[in-house]
């Protein structure tokens, strides 16, 4: 048609070439494969190739023509009037090449307007960690990553700051299709590409869910013409990062005796524990994986089977992971294909308690972990000052290294997700998807608590009649075993029509409808008491019924969810340098009252390569220019709903002897609850300099979420004393992002690059209607002491802001901690209002991120490192805030406090009292942190050796950092609710520092 | 082949587009949706609702320490108790009536006494559709639920003068009843407003007596005229008085005075209304009444606040049986045969709180007689004396004190009739949570503090600051009572 076209043209411009001449000539790619569509100029006329890469042209002999097709470097020849053959190059400008994932469907990189951020399977799997999130950090502008190397943990992700208080802020995952939450359940080995949708724009297609930024992951398929085989196993140790050096025995005697003025505690102890290595080992961890992998005319296959194990550095903790992974792809015919995908992953471990940290913070050193006959030493002191059986209690934490001991829990899950995805060509532009996936998820668990056996442990004084004798009511043991299963899937159908009009209108539109279900969650709990002692025997068959030993019986079933949708995308491309993106997403959500269900999620985005312009062909140091920007609206539907219920708690007796049950509705709904909206403009710039060495992007964005939903406090006369979630907040983030990257190949022995990406986003509670709110306190440090707290007095403040008292040094004459009152004046604790002393001292979240990575090859040799930081974040030191008396202290604090002796010591004088929230636990969470150091070597081998290729390296992750903060790691991801323990150091894992030693082998 | 997947495309997309709406109604598994109200479509199911109403009163901000605070150590009769340093919250300015606009009891039983409305709401709005349900017990419920909006809104008038009137559900969003919650009623429109809920619950209310022994604490046509008579004391219309004291027919006052306030009492022939506690297990009392009010300090059971005071111990006549009826001396041998140690902290401590059975529980079985027929006679004899008929007055007053061992009045006019009847009321029902109310009614308060050394400000302690957090709400529909 094209030719046609084109030939008919030619024809009416005949006059003007009538000097011509017909040349006739074939273009390929280096392997001899015609290449349809490429471009071909002679001066001012121009044709393109069929599909098999022939061409002909109106040109005289000699003249020069030039051949040119995105992907590919341009060619120029002399035109010869026999045939020509034509060999071109793909092309280096990866961005002429790559392709992005946008969400039921992909777009050449240099076509797409929207900010996404790709990140390259090498990438994922360089720093070996469990989650492929927790391995990007850093790598991606505009994108947070709070992580916990506590294994099996699911790190944090911010896309562009914060736009919710209380709804959920989980990016959604599309992995390979299937919308999740969660994918610990992907091994790193297997994926392909990781692509972060960033704004708008871009996000807009995935509607309601798409609020907090979508991550789409596409795992890997079979290529080549052979079978290949890969195997990757490495094997590393990790220990803390940074360790907080805590008073010794007769350092903690000394302080302890002057906290209690009196001489409790002898200054020269025969014991001094170290309870930090009491309870942590040199952790280890290995990973195996074995791919298969291969093609055949119709059939392209990948096998992955990969095994995770982790023995981590507290002691007991276990976690391993195994994964099995199927992709398949069939060309049935011509125009039908079927992609199939299937994973399997089955993970178990060993929980441990993390407030065995805390709990080795406080104890005492003088404190034995066994005393000489071998019972678990307790918190006692006798009469000789040391640490005995029988003496009085002189604090309330337990021994660390019991409660590790007699913790015993168990997990196990097994995810199954897959799902088919048929293409069929109905005609040459138009392609009918239809996708399912599924996922299943099991779950089971028992916790086996030692009642009794704990009593003695913590009571060495006692024998085991007094425990009957002390609590004969009580059980002498309880096991909880749990259950969990759910079911969610989703199905999705398509048509994407592609077609070039006249040379220069490219056209693709995409419309479909989906719909996604949330399962209904079903969870089984029970917690039978006095089970017998040999875990065997815990669940007989036969004719045991334990009716009689049920202490808790729970039998819930979540609410399911269902999403109904109907999307669409116009995408054009004008003289292959304007384009235009349009989209729009209809959602209905099951979540939502009837008349409150449906939204709309309209995006356009707007792109100019300026390089493809006239006037830049002259421009020789810019390879490439893009302009683009966009807006869109989006949602999130994870929010707290107040569906209406009875209560039929208030049970009453009237009269007599009767029992009567009572009900009545103690909430109150606000039926027009539904999604937040975000809206957000942005625009952005992608640049290639210097024959593309230096690549780079900036972007800007404005977002504003203008109906977060807060706890709204009922109007007292309406007798409702529930909180009512309502629309009624405003939240803005607002920010940019930079990253810069250079590339340069030396010779064909040495290449390097070095990179960096910064990224500052201001976030903020701008708005309030009219509402009171319930006041929402977080960052409990369990002692009474809250950290955080969001009401009507927030407005203007970040969210995950600390709201406590202003610390204003000791006062010199006694030593006692003093504090700022709301009029400035300095007061004891005793003294302060919370009501109006509490001031917002900023937020657990970073103001601004960046990464650096720089790298060379050179021969066989490569070599990495990767550094991540963050500034503006505050963090506050929970343990150390819990510290209460007879607990242990830092030793920086042991030798350096207010004494009659030493006004002008640098902490305050040692008390007894439980201390407020103070900012004299607040510390800056700033730090710059090397994630990763890597060295690898090729060996020298032929390629077609049975082995042909083998990569041997050595890995250090988090070798160094530098951090102001005290205690032992300000990355604090916490329960990963900025409204939480997220910022607070208090039970928390360390981040550790891992060496690894691993190879790769490709058959 | 490509006709079947256009076909299947267009299809579905007429499937979503047609259904959509039908498939995304997803029935909820995690609580009880007010939508299933046919699960209470029978006799039992009409009954929780109203069930819930009544166990309001036993919650702790309903009729426990706060209300404890307002209604009684504010008065004369009681003194805060309790350690010197214990404030109790707000329990030390209450007594010395010092308190401000923010004060915690003022405000939870604000908010209690809305939270009782809004189960009466509830159950009013729920009750009618509940067809399967016998008629003449929704009928009846309905009157209880009635009948107890009313005593809540009493509660309110009396503490705050004027409030809301939230008379039904109010639908969120609707602007008419946003302006019905945040805007205060006038006084007279909260009485008016009672007495149509008490009138409606008359006729459907049948007499006490036609309670089975089990359902002796719901709420009767007899309590109904009872509140009626007190509503119309409390507005000076006599005549009204009058004539539904008449109407309460079938009680008696019992020879006993003491009796009425041991768990033997419950119940008896001059309880009207009475608030009603189990102790036995499954417990379910008024949460912390005895124990707030027990004694304090060694020896003791509970946290001692509300004790009695020396103007109230002066109160009583010699001879007054009354007196130890009321009244914990510490010392003393109690009925049961505990002695109260001279090492408790107070004097004198509330006897009427006392639970023999179940002394220091959290919940015991203490009731509260909030209408006695004692009450009855002496509203009447107030209403007579005050129409000129003091005569007719006086054999209704001497009927209490004979009961209480004590000889006839001396009073003559009418003008000491009615001190005689005033101070008749404040020995007969002392820690009956009436007092500090009859103070303001009757208008006595101002001289009967100085009698007790603390200053009550006219045109202020009349009433209770409205809780700062509704005035915050209003937004300039409602102010705050003067003083505060």
């Amino acid at each position: 048609m094209r030719n046609f076209i084109f030939s008919f043209l030619a024809l009416i411009l005949l006059p003007a070439y009538m000097s011509g001449q017909v040349i006739k000539g074939k273009v390929s790619d280096q392997n001899g494969m015609g290449i349809p569509g490429a471009f071909v100029v002679a001066g001012n006329v121009s044709a393109d190739t069929d599909f098999d890469g022939s061409f002909s042209i109106n040109a005289k002999e000699g003249d020069i023509l030039k051949i040119s097709l995105v992907g590919f470097e341009s060619v120029s020849v002399a035109a010869t009037l026999t045939p020509m053959t034509i060999i071109m190059k793909e092309s280096k400008d990866t961005a002429l090449k790559e392709v992005v994932v946008i969400g039921y469907g992909t777009r050449k990189k240099i076509d797409n307007t929207t900010a996404i951020s790709s990140i390259k399977a090498e990438e994922i799997t360089k720093t070996k960690v469990l989650n492929a999130s927790q391995a990007i950090q850093g790598k991606a502008a505009g994108v947070q990553v709070i992580s916990s190397d506590l294994p099996g943990s699911t790190p944090s992700v911010i896309i562009r700051g914060l736009g919710t208080a209380l709804g959920g802020r989980t990016p959604l995952y599309v992995v390979d299709g299937m919308q999740t939450e969660n994918i610990n359940n992907i091994n790193a080995n297997d994926i392909t590409s990781y692509e972060i949708l960033k704004d708008a724009s871009a996000l807009a297609i995935y509607g309601t869910r798409a609020a907090n930024g979508v991550i789409i992951i596409t795992t890997k398929k079979g290529k080549g013409e052979k079978i290949s085989v890969e195997i990757e196993s490495f094997a590393g140790m990790r220990e803390p990062l940074k360790r907080v050096k805590m008073a010794g025995s007769n350092k903690y005697s000394h302080y302890s005796n002057v906290a209690l003025q009196s001489t409790t505690f002898s200054q020269d102890q025969p014991v001094n524990t170290d309870w930090f290595d009491e309870i942590t080992r040199t952790g280890s961890y290995t990973q195996n994986n074995i791919s298969i992998s291969g093609a055949s005319e119709n059939i392209k296959y990948f096998f992955s089977l990969g095994n995770y194990e982790e023995k981590a550095v507290l002691n007991g903790l276990d976690y391993g992971r195994t994964t099995f992974r199927n992709n398949n792809e069939y060309k049935i015919s011509k125009k039908l294909t079927l992609n199939q995908t299937f994973s399997f992953t089955s993970a178990k471990s060993k929980p441990k308690p993390l407030s065995a940290f805390t709990n080795a913070y406080k104890q005492s050193p003088i404190v034995p972990v066994y005393f000489p006959d071998g019972k678990y030493g307790v918190s006692r002191v006798g009469d000789d000052g040391f640490a005995s059986e029988t003496g009085s209690s002189f604090n309330n934490v337990g021994n660390p290294v019991a409660q590790l001991n007699f913790f015993d829990e168990q997990q196990r899950s097994v995810t199954l997700q897959g799902g088919l995805k048929l293409d069929y060509e109905i005609i040459k532009s138009l392609k009918f998807t239809s996708q399912f996936n599924g996922e299943y998820y099991t779950w089971k668990q028992y916790n086996f608590d030692d009642t009794k056996n704990i009593w003695l442990a913590a009571n060495p004084n006692k024998v085991p009649s007094d425990y009957e004798n002390e609590f004969p009511n009580d059980n002498i043991n309880l096991l909880t075993k749990g259950r969990e299963e759910y079911f969610n899937w989703n199905l999705s159908n398509y048509l994407t029509y592609n077609k070039v009009f006249g040379e220069i209108h490219d056209v693709e539109l995409t419309a479909g409808i989906e719909t996604s279900v949330r399962g209904p969650r079903e969870k089984l709990t029970i917690a039978r008491k006095n089970v017998n002692s040999n875990s065997n025997y815990w669940s007989l068959t036969g004719d045991n019924d334990y009716e009689a030993d049920i202490k808790n019986y729970k039998d819930e079933v979540f609410n399911e969810t269902k999403l109904a949708s109907y999307f669409g995308r116009f995408q054009y491309k004008l003289m292959e340098r304007y384009l235009f993106t349009g989209t729009i997403r209809r959602d209905g959500s099951s979540n939502f009252g009837k008349d409150y269900r449906w939204g709309n999620f309209p995006a356009f985005g707007l792109g100019w390569v300026i390089t493809k312009e006239n006037f830049m062909e002259d421009v020789k140091v810019i390879n490439m220019l893009k302009l683009r920007g966009g807006w869109g609206r989006l949602g999130n539907q994870n929010v707290p709903l107040n569906n209406q219920s009875y209560t039929s708690g208030p049970n009453a007796y009237l009269g007599g002897s009767i029992l009567n049950q009572g009900t009545t509705i103690s909430s109150q709904i606000d039926p027009s609850l539904s999604w937040e909206i975000t809206e957000e403009s942005s625009v952005g710039l992608d640049f290639e300099l210097l024959d593309s060495r230096l690549k780079g992007a900036f972007d800007l964005y404005d977002k504003n979420t203008s109906n977060v939903i807060l706890n709204t406090k009922p109007y007292l006369t309406s007798g409702i004393t529930a909180a009512s979630p309502a629309h009624v907040g405003e939240v803005s983030n607002k920010g940019y992002e930079i990253s810069l990257r250079w590339d340069d190949k030396i010779n064909d022995d040495f290449s390097y690059w070095v990179g960096g990406n910064f990224s500052n986003n201001k976030n903020e509670l701008t708005g309030l209607k009219n509402v009171i709110l319930t006041q929402q306190v977080g960052g409990g440090l369990g002692n009474g002491q809250d950290t955080k707290m969001l009401d009507n007095t927030t407005v203007g403040q970040p969210l995950g802001s600390f709201y406590i008292y202003e610390y204003a040094g000791f006062d010199t004459t006694n030593g006692k901690m003093m504090y700022y009152n709301a009029a400035g004046e300095k007061v004891t604790q005793d003294a302060l209002k919370a009501g109006t002393d509490k001031k917002y001292v900023g937020s657990s979240l970073p103001k601004s991120n960046y990464g650096v990575s720089l790298g060379f090859n050179y021969k066989n040799f490569d070599f990495s490192v990767d550094g991540y930081g963050t500034n503006g974040a505050k963090v506050y030191n929970g343990k150390k805030a819990q510290r209460f008396s007879g607990e242990n202290i830092e030793e920086s604090l042991a030798t350096d406090f207010w004494t009659p002796n030493n006004l002008n010591a640098s902490n305050p004088a040692p008390f007894n009292q439980v201390p407020v929230a103070s900012t004299y636990y607040l510390e800056s969470g700033d730090f710059f942190r090397i994630n990763n150091i890597t060295l690898g070597y090729k060996l020298p081998i032929q390629s077609n050796n049975f082995i042909s290729s083998c990569r041997i390296y050595v890995n250090a992750i988090n070798p160094f950092i530098t951090q102001k903060f005290s205690g032992f790691s300000p990355e604090l991801n916490g329960d990963g609710n900025p409204y939480g323990t997220q910022g607070v150091e208090l039970d928390a894992y360390p981040t550790l520092r891992s060496f690894v030693i691993g190879a790769n082998l490709k058959f | 082949m490509k006709k079947i997947y256009i076909a299947t495309f267009v299809f579905s997309t007429f499937f979503f587009a047609g259904c959509a709406d039908d498939y995304l109604d997803v029935d909820q598994t995690e609580s009880i949706s007010t939508k299933d109200t046919e699960l209470y479509n029978n006799d039992a199911g009409a009954a929780q609702f109203v069930t819930a109403i009544y166990n309001k009163f036993l919650n702790w901000d309903m009729t426990s320490f706060g209300w404890i605070g307002l209604s009684s150590i504010t008065s004369d009769d009681a003194d805060k108790g309790s350690s010197p340093g214990d404030t109790g919250t707000d329990k030390d300015v209450l007594d010395a009536l010092t308190y401000n606009a923010s004060n915690p009891s003022a405000e939870s039983t604000f908010i209690a006494n809305y939270d009782g409305i809004n189960r009466c709401n509830q159950a009013l709005n729920i009750i009618p559709k509940l067809d399967k349900a016998d008629p003449n017990l929704r009928a009846r419920l309905i009157g209880e639920a009635k009948f107890l909006r009313a005593f809540m809104y009493f509660t309110l008038v009396k503490c705050y003068g004027g409030v809301p009137i939230v008379d039904h559900l109010p639908v969120p969003g609707s602007d008419s009843d946003r302006i019905m919650q945040l805007t205060r009623k006038t006084s007279a429109e909260v009485y008016a407003f009672i007495e149509s809920d008490l009138n409606e619950a008359i006729a459907a209310l049948p007499d006490k007596s036609a309670y089975s022994v089990n359902e002796r604490s719901r709420a009767s046509k007899g309590a109904a005229y009872a509140l009626l008579a007190k509503v119309s004391l409390y507005q000076e219309n006599w005549q009204k008085v009058i004539d539904n004291c008449n109407k309460v027919t079938g009680y008696s006052i019992v020879s006993d005075y003491a009796s009425m306030f041991k768990a033997t009492g419950k119940f008896d022939s001059e309880s009207i209304f009475e608030i009603y506690a189990y102790g036995a297990d499954p417990v379910k009392g008024i949460e912390g009444y005895s124990n707030t009010q027990g004694a304090r300090g060694t020896g003791g059971w509970g946290w001692g606040f509300n004790t009695p005071s020396q103007s109230l111990v002066n109160a009583y006549e010699a001879g007054d049986v009354r007196k130890a009826a009321t009244i914990i001396f510490r010392g003393q041998t109690l009925y049961d045969g505990r002695l109260v140690p001279n090492t408790v902290e107070n004097e004198r401590y509330n006897y009427k709180a006392y639970s023999s059975a179940y002394t220091n529980a959290w919940e015991t079985d203490v009731d509260i007689k909030y209408l006695r027929y004692a009450e009855v006679l002496l509203m009447k004899a107030e209403a007579l004396n005050e129409l000129g008929q003091t005569s007719e007055a006086i054999p209704f007053l001497n009927q209490i004190r004979n009961r209480a061992g004590l000889g006839n009045t001396t009073a003559v006019s009418q003008t000491d009739v009615r001190i005689a009847i005033w101070k008749e009321r404040r020995v007969e029902m002392a820690f009956e949570h009436d007092r500090f109310f009859d103070l303001v009614r009757t208008g006595q308060a101002k001289a009967a503090f100085e009698v007790d050394g603390k200053v009550f400000t006219e045109g202020k302690n009349e009433l209770f600051p409205i809780p700062a957090l509704f005035i915050n709400q209003a937004g300039g529909l409602s102010q705050q009572n003067p003083g505060y």
